[in-house]
């Protein structure tokens, strides 16, 4: 999973050619527990690196959702508007959130690897 | 924090345990969603050892609860249970109850948020009775759901046919006393057992070990909050507190001013006669926005008209639904009415309570 990054507060991005995907990580979807409403952005907004872009609420509570890079969103995955157990069922896979044409890819040197996230999670549990 | 005699057992089975009213508690054991779910087609177990457990002796018991209580007690038979309120002489709720008249004394099970208080405020009106608070003594478990009493006649050897709703009996099971109510917070049939702390862990494991054919499932905090909710139950410190007097909590019928007198009849009789000004209300989104506590409620021109004292994700009627303070004149079943959740509105639609039907086997 070289080409997938992670943010400190639990968003991940994998990126193809010039675009990314972005969505929240498995520890993310345990820790928030069963998810019932996901908030999305709408095609053409514009996404700045680690800021706000949506809201995520479990049966416990409601969290703000940042992005991993830059971008403009080109595509919203609104199938979890109806399915949002998708984000506990599938995260990296049909629980992904909004897909952004990346602004800048150096952007990345801002975000986590794979492995230094594992060691992220490994601290707070 | 407080564990209840069956908290190595918690610990086994999940790591979310959180401070509920001091105490050390699973909110979820799996799935906060799959044990509501549970609840409605087989049945769950809940550890509710953490409710305040008060035994009150001494000939002076019934007139001294009479006194301090709203519903009327000289009504309680032996082997029942009864819905009863504390409430300040302003006619204000201290805590709802249950109390069981058990012939020649009464339990109350009480909030764990309002043990301290409510032994205080009956101690210190307190007449020829004794009063014991047993939470620490003693385990308090919840067993409901359709298949709830299935599970009990395999546990205690009998199928409780003559058990009836908010009625109790007591039995010895493996030399463990019991005292089994027909009762719960959830609108379906089932069952609550009071026991001794120190058989509490065997008795736990026996219900868990004859329950796994009829699919029993643990359950914590979380789906104990969505299903009262669903059966328009209110909860303590959410729905009622000492800022809200039983008329208004829409809760008349646990308020008998003709039959008896009793601290705060006098200002509610008042409260009655000034009118009441906003009540209690359950209500169905149209949308789908969560409604939670504290959130604003508005009317259909987004005039203000009240607020959100309890809310969930229903997932057993696949709707957001909730529990609020709306003024009179809205409080009315099918009125549109809009949440404000973050900066957006949402509608929804008033509606009578429960959600749910109540599956109560009287």
């Amino acid at each position: 999973m070289a080409d997938r990054f992670f943010t400190k507060t639990h968003e991940w991005v994998r990126l193809e050619d010039d675009s990314a995907f972005i969505g929240i990580t498995d520890y993310a979807q345990k820790e928030l527990g069963d998810i019932v409403f996901v908030e999305l952005p709408s095609v053409g907004e514009k996404l700045t690196q680690f800021s706000r872009f949506g809201t995520i609420e479990s049966t416990k509570a409601a969290s703000e959702l940042y992005s991993p890079l830059s971008g403009e969103v080109t595509e919203v995955n609104n199938d979890l508007v109806n399915h949002p157990e998708w984000v506990n069922q599938d995260p990296y896979g049909k629980g992904w959130m909004v897909k952004i044409k990346v602004d800048n890819r150096d952007e990345i040197a801002n975000l986590l690897d794979e492995a230094t996230y594992k060691n992220l999670i490994e601290k707070e549990a | 924090m407080l564990k209840t005699p069956v908290y190595p057992r918690h610990c086994e089975k999940t790591s979310k345990i959180v401070n509920f009213s001091g105490w050390a508690l699973p909110l979820e054991y799996e799935s906060i969603l799959k044990e509501a779910r549970c609840a409605r087609t087989n049945c769950v177990l809940f550890d509710i050892s953490h409710m305040g457990r008060f035994i009150i002796e001494g000939e002076g018991r019934e007139n001294f609860l009479q006194k301090l209580t709203t519903n009327d007690i000289s009504k309680l038979k032996t082997f029942s249970l009864q819905y009863n309120l504390f409430t300040t002489p302003e006619g204000t709720i201290i805590d709802d109850f249950i109390v069981y008249n058990l012939g020649d004394k009464f339990l109350c099970v009480v909030n764990a948020s309002n043990r301290e208080k409510d032994f205080r405020w009956l101690k210190s009106n307190s007449q020829r009775v004794v009063i014991k608070d047993e939470t620490f003594n003693t385990a308090f478990f919840s067993l409901q759901g359709p298949l709830a009493w299935k599970v009990m006649q395999k546990v205690v050897g009998d199928s409780l046919s003559e058990l009836r709703y908010m009625h109790f009996l007591t039995k010895k099971v493996d030399g463990i006393d019991l005292i089994i109510s027909r009762s719960g917070y959830t609108g379906e049939d089932g069952f609550e057992i009071y026991l001794p702390k120190e058989r509490a862990i065997p008795f736990w494991d026996l219900i868990m070990e004859k329950g796994k054919e009829f699919g029993l499932t643990l359950a914590g905090l979380g789906s104990r909050d969505i299903l009262r909710i669903e059966a328009g139950y209110p909860l303590y410190g959410n729905d009622i507190s000492e800022s809200t007097n039983p008329f208004q909590a829409s809760l008349d019928w646990v308020v008998k001013l003709k039959s008896k007198d009793f601290v705060g009849k006098e200002s509610l009789v008042k409260i009655l006669q000034e009118g009441i000004k906003r009540k209690r209300v359950g209500f169905i989104m149209q949308e789908r926005g969560f409604p939670r506590k504290g959130y604003p409620i508005f009317d259909s021109s987004q005039e203000m008209i009240g607020e959100v004292t309890s809310g969930a994700y229903s997932p057993n009627l696949d709707v957001f639904i909730g529990m609020g303070y709306i003024k009179t004149e809205f409080a009315c079943s099918g009125t549109p009415i809009k949440v404000k959740v973050r900066d957006k509105f949402y509608r929804g639609e008033v509606k009578d309570l429960p959600f749910i039907k109540y599956k109560y086997y009287r």
